[in-house]
Parts: structure tokens; C-alpha cells; sequence
């Protein structure tokens, strides 16, 4: 178990280097996604708060925003990442760790995710002390709800990263895939109810139920919880599914060192 | 037990719809505290059969065991006892620097820095790299990244460690280093090490042993004392001073017909194949005979280059002949 420990301390530090040595990386990026919700904001409500996000407000906006934040955030760190690892060539080091490369995995997640929580509250501060939209911060609630609701980006993370393991020209799909995000998260459930059972769009839903309207987890809908969960769940297993078919493929035909 | 034993491995690629066999029924095996060369040409398939001993290329068919852990139903267990560097420094983290890539893979092995410390450090001093622990590895030169991703397989501290082509793109004087250290780690820490590589020189020099292998198949397994005694040739090369022999090249014309020579502004030199070891003799009288100044001679001594090339040209005439 130990040594379980011992490798998730060594991927967490190695992301925290990362993020050190890339810092001019991660404010600018911090810094376009401000502007970028800045110029969303501002369209938004020159056109009369018409809803982005199913007719709901300014604050639906915000939430919408956010989420989509941590999405593209969690979907890079699986898909972009390992795209990335194959093309420097350290993935076949990742995939010969006794600790099991799908535990590696999962330790690049958690750790990824953290940062992306820290990322996703300096940005959510900025986002309310500017436009004045204050958002209601139930932990209890946001926590658990973000995390079931990133589950489907993680499926489909891991899809793409398999896939990038045999077809290596998959990267500028990628890039597409982030833009696909803002459609789940801004289909309006009550005119597409059979939009729930995709990624995001019941997560991005509830998460505005809570932030906007001061719902708590427990006063949530059953169903729409099950929901949730029930694709959360869904997504990323078929997404673990394609990316342990693809690996199996790229074994066979020795495409994991070579980019 | 073997530290490692490969039976009839073999793997079939596909390559723009054509059926590329890159390992055909290779069967070898390695003991433990052995040094052994994987030689063989570009795409001879050395590469292939150590990814497939990791567990990162799945063979057709065939049957391996690390210390008898076989990578389709224990991989896990195989690793702990196995590292490799298999793409040089490409293999580590450019943006980190020396010390953390250490840290790092010795950590995704399970070997904190606490439990490894000292044993990095060792490392370290032994490859010379102290000086840059803290430098990224990214600007180091490409001697340095190559010993820096060696470093972090020798971290694992498991007592397997393939290193494939690791001398590739060294200059000479880093490549000298590099056996150096790896010579003075398997003897004193007594591991096995599988170095592949197509540089004869790297393989006579640091292994004890070198299976040769040549479109797929080991075309020669041997201890490299007993590679070279196979090709060892009773050639002679001598140096005579002066230029002007025309009676004693008329001579040993009609002596030994098979022996050549050539002259530069000052002497004149002759190469001999004599079988015989009164051959050796009967020419030295000759050139007694007609008064010539022997500088000196040299037996030709064969080295690992030689006797590759012969091999795998034998082998290739072989499939020839048999196709």
C-alpha cells in the first residue's frame, strides 16, 4: 500500500513542478479564460440577459462558465496528457511502473483535479467581484455535484486518450471536442429532456439549481440525481472501456513508443 | 533459476497491409549478475522482443519469464523486478530537472526519496552528473539527457535493466563513460543488465556475452571470446622499409600467390593469410633471403564488427538459398 502512496506523492509533484516551470503557461491561462468570460458576460447582458443556459440569468452564466472551465480542464488532463506523454515518449516509462499504469492514472487525476478546483476558485473569485454576481457557495453541495458531473468529461477523456493511442492524428480533434462542452452544458433540459443522458448537461443543470437558486444536494430531484450519477457512471466506463480496447490495440501493434 | 528465459517469441507487425515478421521463435535466456548484448541490425527486431518482455508489445506467440514471472499473467510482479531506458532521453521529463526525474520514476516504482536518497546520490556521483542535479534536464547536452534516463532505471534498483541503444548519439569520450559506469555497477551490485545495441564496439567492450539477432531470429548466442576465437584469422600484416623489392615481390608471388600488397612513399606493405605456422617462418626467411628491413608485424585480430558481418551475411545467404 505503501508504495501506492509513494507514487501518488511522486505524480502530484511532478505535476506541481510542471505547473511551476510553466507558469507563465498557467496565469495566461487563467488570464484568457477571465477575458473570455469577461466578453461573454458583457455580450450576454447587452442583449438583455437573455440565457445562455436555458433561458436562465446572468448567474446561470457564470455556473455554465465554470463548469465548462473544469471540464476542458479534467478532459485535458486525460486526453490532452497522453497525447502529450506518447509524443515526448515517457508514456511506455508510465506503462512499465509495477504500480499498474491505470493507478498512475487515476493519481495524475486526483492531482489534477485539485489544481483544477484552485484554478477553477481564482477564476470563479475574479468572475463575481467584477460582474457583481454572487453565486451561492454551498461546498457540501457544489463538491459532489462538480465531481459526479466531471465523471462523463473523464469518460470521454479517456476515449479520446485511447484513441490518440492508435491514431496519432487525433490532436486537433481534440481541441474541437472542448467546444462540443458548451453545447451539452447549454441545452435547456425542460425543451430537450432527452438531453440529460448526455455528458454535462444534467451536472451543468443541477450545479446551476444549487449556485443560482440555493438548492441544496438533499432537496435535489431523486431522478435527476440518478440521473446524474447513472451517466456519470455510464460515460466513464464506456470511456475505461475504449481506452483499455485501444491499449490492447496499440500492444498489439507496438504503437505505444512510437509518435 | 534464470533471470530471464524467452521461448520461440515471435510477433508479427503490419505494415501498409503487409505481414512484417519482426521476431521469429527467439529463444534465449540470461542469467543473473550477466552482462549480455542484444546486437542485430536496424529493425532486426532487438527492440521488439524487450518491449515484449515489459509487457508493451503483446507477442503472437511464444513464452517469457523474469525470474519466473510471465508479463501476460504477472506483469505487475515482472516489473518490480525489471526497468528500462528504451528510447534514450527521450524517455525522461525535459522540463525537470536531474534530480526530480530520479526522484520521479524511482517513485513510480514504489522507491520514495527517503527510502532512495543515498542510493541517488550514489548514482549520481557515479555518472558524474552532480554538478547539474538541479539543472533542467533540457539543458543539458545529449550525453548528459542519455545518462540522466539511464540514472532513472538504475533508480528502480531492480536487478533486470534493459538498456536499449543506450550509447546512441554519445561522443565518444561520454560513450567510454557511460561503459565505465555501467561496468562498475553490474559488478559491484550485481545486476543483470541486457544492453541492445548495433554498436559492436559498445557490446564488445561491457558484455560478457552477445546474442546476435538478424531479421527476427538469434542467429548466434555465444560468449564474445568465443565469437571472436570463431572468426579469428591467421592473417598477417608487415611492414617492410624501402620501396624498391622488386626481386622479393617476384618472389613471394611464387611463394604465396594469395598474399597482396601496397606501398606508400616509403615502404611497402604486405598482408598474408598464413595458415600454416611454418608459413610464418618461410616467409620471414624469404624476406631475410633478399635482405628486407622488417619494421613490423601484426597478427589482424577479429573484432565483434567482423564476426557480425559474416554471421548475419552467412544467415542471409542461408535464407536465400532456402527461399
Amino acid at each position: 500500500m505503501q508504495r501506492y502512496f509513494v507514487a501518488m506523492r511522486a505524480m502530484i509533484a511532478r505535476n506541481l513542478i510542471n505547473m511551476r516551470r510553466y507558469v507563465f503557461n498557467t496565469i495566461s491561462g487563467l488570464v484568457t479564460m477571465y477575458i473570455v468570460f469577461m466578453l461573454l458576460f458583457m455580450g450576454v447582458r447587452g442583449i438583455g440577459g437573455a440565457g445562455l443556459a436555458g433561458g436562465t440569468t446572468l448567474e446561470g452564466l457564470v455556473v455554465s462558465y465554470l463548469v465548462w472551465v473544469l471540464s476542458i480542464s479534467a478532459y485535458s488532463d486525460l486526453a490532452w496528457d497522453l497525447n502529450q506523454e506518447a509524443q515526448v515518449g515517457t508514456l511506455e516509462q508510465l506503462y512499465i511502473s509495477p504500480i499498474g499504469f491505470n493507478w498512475l492514472n487515476a493519481f495524475n487525476l486526483i492531482s489534477g483535479l485539485g489544481l483544477s478546483f484552485v484554478f477553477a476558485t481564482v477564476l470563479l473569485t475574479l468572475m463575481m467581484l467584477t460582474t457583481g454576481t454572487y453565486l451561492n457557495l454551498d461546498l457540501i453541495s457544489v463538491v459532489p455535484l462538480m465531481i459526479t458531473a466531471l465523471l462523463s468529461v473523464y469518460g470521454i477523456g479517456f476515449a479520446m486518450g485511447g484513441l490518440a493511442l492508435i491514431f496519432k492524428r487525433i490532436q486537433a480533434f481534440f481541441q474541437i471536442f472542448q467546444f462540443v462542452f458548451v453545447a451539452f452544458l447549454a441545452l435547456p433540459l425542460d425543451r430537450f429532456p432527452w438531453a440529460q443522458f448526455l455528458p454535462l448537461t444534467m451536472g451543468g443543470h443541477l450545479l446551476r439549481q444549487v449556485m443560482v437558486h440555493g438548492t441544496r444536494l438533499w432537496e435535489l430531484p431523486t431522478t435527476s440525481l440518478a440521473v446524474l450519477v447513472l451517466t456519470g457512471v455510464t460515460y466513464l466506463a464506456l470511456g475505461l472501456a475504449t481506452f483499455e480496447w485501444s491499449a490492447r490495440i496499440a500492444k498489439r501493434k507496438g504503437l505505444l513508443g512510437h509518435y | 533459476m534464470s533471470m530471464l528465459e524467452i521461448h520461440n517469441l515471435r510477433k508479427t507487425f503490419f505494415a501498409k497491409k503487409q505481414k512484417v515478421l519482426a521476431v521469429d521463435n527467439v529463444s534465449f535466456a540470461v542469467q543473473p549478475g550477466e552482462m549480455v548484448g542484444l546486437l542485430g541490425p536496424n529493425g532486426a527486431g532487438k527492440t521488439t522482443i524487450i518491449k515484449s518482455v515489459l509487457g508493451i508489445v503483446e507477442p503472437d506467440s511464444g513464452t517469457i519469464s523474469v525470474k519466473g514471472y510471465d508479463p501476460s499473467r504477472q506483469l505487475r510482479q515482472l516489473l518490480s523486478h525489471t526497468a528500462a531506458v528504451l528510447e534514450g532521453s527521450r524517455n525522461i521529463y525535459w522540463r525537470l530537472s536531474v534530480w526530480e526525474n530520479i526522484c520521479f520514476f524511482a517513485g513510480i516504482h514504489g522507491i520514495s526519496v527517503a527510502q532512495g536518497k543515498s542510493y541517488f546520490e550514489h548514482l549520481l556521483g557515479t555518472f558524474n552528473l552532480n554538478e547539474k542535479r538541479n539543472s533542467e534536464v533540457r539543458l543539458l547536452s545529449q550525453g548528459m539527457k542519455q545518462k540522466v534516463a539511464i540514472c532513472c532505471a538504475l533508480a528502480k534498483q531492480t536487478s533486470l535493466v534493459f538498456l536499449d541503444e543506450p550509447t546512441l548519439g554519445l561522443d565518444v569520450e561520454t560513450s567510454y563513460e557511460l561503459r565505465d559506469a555501467l561496468r562498475e555497477l553490474v559488478q559491484k551490485e550485481r545486476r543483470t543488465v541486457v544492453v541492445s545495441s548495433h554498436d559492436m564496439d559498445v557490446i564488445q567492450d561491457i558484455c560478457q556475452r552477445a546474442v546476435i539477432v538478424s531479421g527476427g531470429r538469434v542467429i548466434a548466442d555465444e560468449k564474445i571470446n568465443d565469437l571472436l576465437a570463431l572468426f579469428e584469422s591467421r592473417t598477417f600484416k608487415l611492414v617492410i622499409a624501402g620501396v624498391d623489392h622488386k626481386d622479393l615481390l617476384a618472389a613471394l608471388n611464387r611463394m604465396f600467390p594469395q598474399l597482396t600488397h601496397t606501398k606508400n612513399d616509403r615502404q611497402l606493405l604486405l598482408t598474408a593469410n598464413l595458415p600454416q605456422a611454418n608459413d610464418l617462418y618461410a616467409l620471414i626467411d624469404l624476406l631475410r633471403e633478399h635482405g628486407a628491413e622488417l619494421e613490423t608485424i601484426n597478427q589482424e585480430a577479429p573484432d565483434l564488427e567482423k564476426v557480425f558481418v559474416n554471421l548475419v551475411r552467412k544467415e542471409r545467404e542461408r535464407c536465400n538459398g532456402t527461399l
